[in-house]
């Protein structure tokens, strides 16, 4: 019995000796990267304020409008932006590196997989970027048009026109990363059947109100109280 | 110089008549109703007044598919002896063509500017196609100042209803007179006369495939003529009285052309407008005369509506283009805008200060202008909408009085606005306080 116990503990400590000889030096290591990189990147976020700041970049982006096209609450700064993106790039790197210490079947995956991925990422996020940018601004436009049109529910159909425009982004971004893509090309075909079945059943069911919302059109565009208007300027 | 080039029709007639003293230009769209009327006061107009001179009436058409160009081709002038005419009336040369590019009056006008340049005419006046209170002096009164008093702009100044102009009255007179120091009453009033010299400064200009080549055009006109220093005139004609030009029309769009037009030219003009103060009004000719005016319907119950749901649905768009304290205000007034239709009030202070964020604003994002613009619509409905309650029972001069002093109130902010422009703190806290005080006292 006291036997089996020895051979027992003996293998345990022989298992965690070699564990610890094996791994403690790189995990040290990417420990120290880690730790590197977080330096890095924190030298990194201060320089980007710094030199964006000299360059005025969110001034120019202010003055050139694109602010206004992206956000137009005034409150997403460019500057921040390129600064927080390059520190959590920097730390990512610094994992990946960390992980790639190990040398493992698995870490050597994880690693290759990602810098495989890295540029179809890339482009996925240029996507969704410019998606969402495109569903904002359509959606203020059609905002502001329901509104001068006098349409029943302005801000529903801005909405529609966003997350319809945003769902189709993704659902490129996805099928660029060859990700779950019979999963969004369903969900995308389901979307977009179930909006026109909506749309069918609103002009079926609601067809009297959209006639109503049409003719009340004409009737303002045609009565002389609207006309006066616009016709003497 | 102008890039533009005569069509082969329009060049080989300029070629065949070899020079005019005088042109008319009439710019149409399907106006086949009233634009043989409109020949007709013209024709009169120029044996009438003008008869030792050579003149053409050239129609530039932008497409019309109700034969409104042989209306303009056939439209019989009236006998001599009903015109009182001693001696034999000589028709002017008539003309029709078809314009090319951007669909609008300002690329009508720019083939009459074309021609004239190219038949060498002295002075140009151009009214419009839909006219139905045209006389035949309207076109002594457009062309005189110019060929005999050396002005190079002549303005129309007509007498409206009080319902009647409303753009004009509420953003584009007071606007185009605070920033430029010229009081022109009807600065978009769509009948202008003007030298040689000013039609071939405009045909220079490169910016006529922008909201110029549209309704832009008359403000635009205008501003060029006051703010390069110019000498600027205006007629009184009498009553105004026209078709609705187009009843499809998006009032939106057409805001967003007019205004846009002043804004885009504030910028041009930023350096010229902050050194100038005060305002003198531009030398008016012409018998002023009443007239019976046609009342002009509004539905303020509507412009109301349209503003309650703007200041929630807009609001958005509006966080970005209101001052803090103006879009307080603006939305205190939505809250409260269901009550009577009749003490509604936009102030004036709050309106100006409104127009003038939106002018900055329309400077500060490049990318968003249609955007800003089209979202001024309802704010103009509202104000117009005080504008009636406010003017229900007063008569044209108590009319006029208040619309002076909403320019005077435009003036007042010009210095704040001047900063603003030049980045400067709009504002310093009391001042800022004062305009929270004010705007709170407003009139609901």
């Amino acid at each position: 019995m006291l036997e089996t116990m020895k051979e027992v503990l003996q293998d345990a400590l022989g298992r965690l000796h070699y564990q610890t000889t094996n791994y403690l030096p790189p995990l040290l290591a990417a420990l120290t990267l880690l730790l590197g990189a977080y330096v890095a990147a924190l030298l990194v976020r201060w320089l980007i304020y710094r030199i964006f700041k000299g360059w005025a970049i969110d001034k120019f982006l202010r003055q050139s409008g694109v602010a206004f096209l992206v956000d137009p609450s005034g409150r997403l700064r460019a500057t921040r932006l390129a600064a927080e993106s390059a520190y959590w790039c920097i730390l990512f790197s610094g994992a990946l590196l960390g992980v790639n210490v190990f040398g493992t079947d698995l870490a050597n995956q994880i690693v290759q997989g990602f810098v495989f991925l890295l540029p179809k990422l890339f482009i996925a996020g240029l996507i969704l970027l410019g998606g969402t940018w495109l569903g904002q601004y359509l959606g203020r436009s059609m905002l502001v048009w329901a509104v001068n049109e006098n349409f029943p529910t302005p801000r529903r159909l801005a909405a529609i026109v966003r997350i319809l425009i945003v769902f189709v982004a993704v659902v490129v971004a996805a099928d660029q990363l060859n990700f779950a893509r019979s999963v969004f090309l369903a969900a995308f075909i389901i979307f977009v059947g179930g909006a026109v079945l909506a749309a069918s059943l609103a002009l079926g069911l609601g067809g009297g109100g959209m006639r109503r919302f049409f003719e009340e059109r004409r009737e303002r565009v045609e009565d002389p109280a609207e006309r006066s208007l616009w016709s003497h300027l | 110089m102008t890039s533009f080039a005569l069509s082969e029709d329009a060049r080989r007639a300029a070629e065949t008549i070899r020079g005019a003293d005088i042109v008319i230009g009439i710019p149409s769209y399907n106006n086949a109703r009233t634009i043989g009327h409109v020949v007709r006061a013209v024709s009169a107009g120029l044996a009438k007044y003008f008869s030792q001179m050579r003149a053409v009436v050239i129609n530039s058409d932008g497409g019309s598919t109700d034969q409104t160009r042989d209306a303009v081709l056939s439209a019989r002038v009236e006998d001599n002896h009903v015109m009182l005419l001693e001696t034999p009336m000589m028709p002017a040369q008539r003309l029709s063509f078809p314009y090319h590019g951007v669909p609008g009056k300002g690329s009508a006008f720019r083939l009459v500017f074309a021609m004239a340049k190219e038949l060498d005419a002295k002075a140009c006046a151009v009214v419009d196609s839909d006219l139905r209170s045209i006389t035949p002096e309207w076109i002594d009164l457009l062309l005189r100042p110019v060929l005999f008093a050396g002005f190079d702009f002549v303005a129309p100044y007509y007498q409206r209803h009080k319902y009647d102009g409303t753009i004009t009255n509420s953003i584009v007179y007071p606007l185009t007179r605070m920033l430029y120091g010229v009081s022109v009453r009807q600065p978009i009033g769509g009948e202008f006369g003007i030298s040689a010299r000013l039609l071939r400064r405009y045909l220079e200009r490169r910016d006529w495939e922008t909201d110029v080549a549209r309704f832009g055009i008359d403000i635009w006109m205008t501003t060029v003529a006051i703010a390069e220093g110019y000498r600027v005139c205006q007629s009184f004609l009498g009553a105004k009285l026209h078709d609705a030009k187009d009843p499809g029309a998006d009032l939106s769009a057409m805001l967003e052309q007019v205004v846009g037009s002043v804004f885009i030219l504030m910028q041009e003009y930023a350096p010229l407008w902050q050194e100038r103060h005060g305002s003198k009004p531009a030398e008016l000719f012409g018998f002023r005369f009443d007239v019976g005016l046609e009342p002009v319907p509004v539905n303020v119950e509507r412009m109301l509506q349209a503003f309650r749901r703007a200041c929630t649905d807009l609001r958005e768009i509006w966080q970005t283009v209101l001052s803090p304290h103006t879009l307080s205000a603006i939305r205190r007034l939505g809250e409260s805008a269901d009550g009577n239709r009749g003490t509604f009030r936009l102030a004036d202070e709050l309106w100006a200060e409104a127009v003038l964020d939106f002018a900055l604003a329309y400077r500060a994002h490049p990318l968003g202008r249609g955007l800003i613009l089209r979202s001024l619509t309802p704010l103009y409905l509202a104000r117009v909408a005080s504008f009636v309650g406010e003017t229900e029972p007063l008569v044209a001069a108590e009319v006029e009085e208040k619309i002076e002093g909403l320019c005077q109130t435009f003036e007042a902010l010009k210095p704040a606005l001047a900063r603003r422009w030049r980045g400067e703190p709009s504002e310093d806290a009391g001042a800022a306080a004062d305009a929270e005080k004010n705007t709170a006292n407003l009139e609901v």
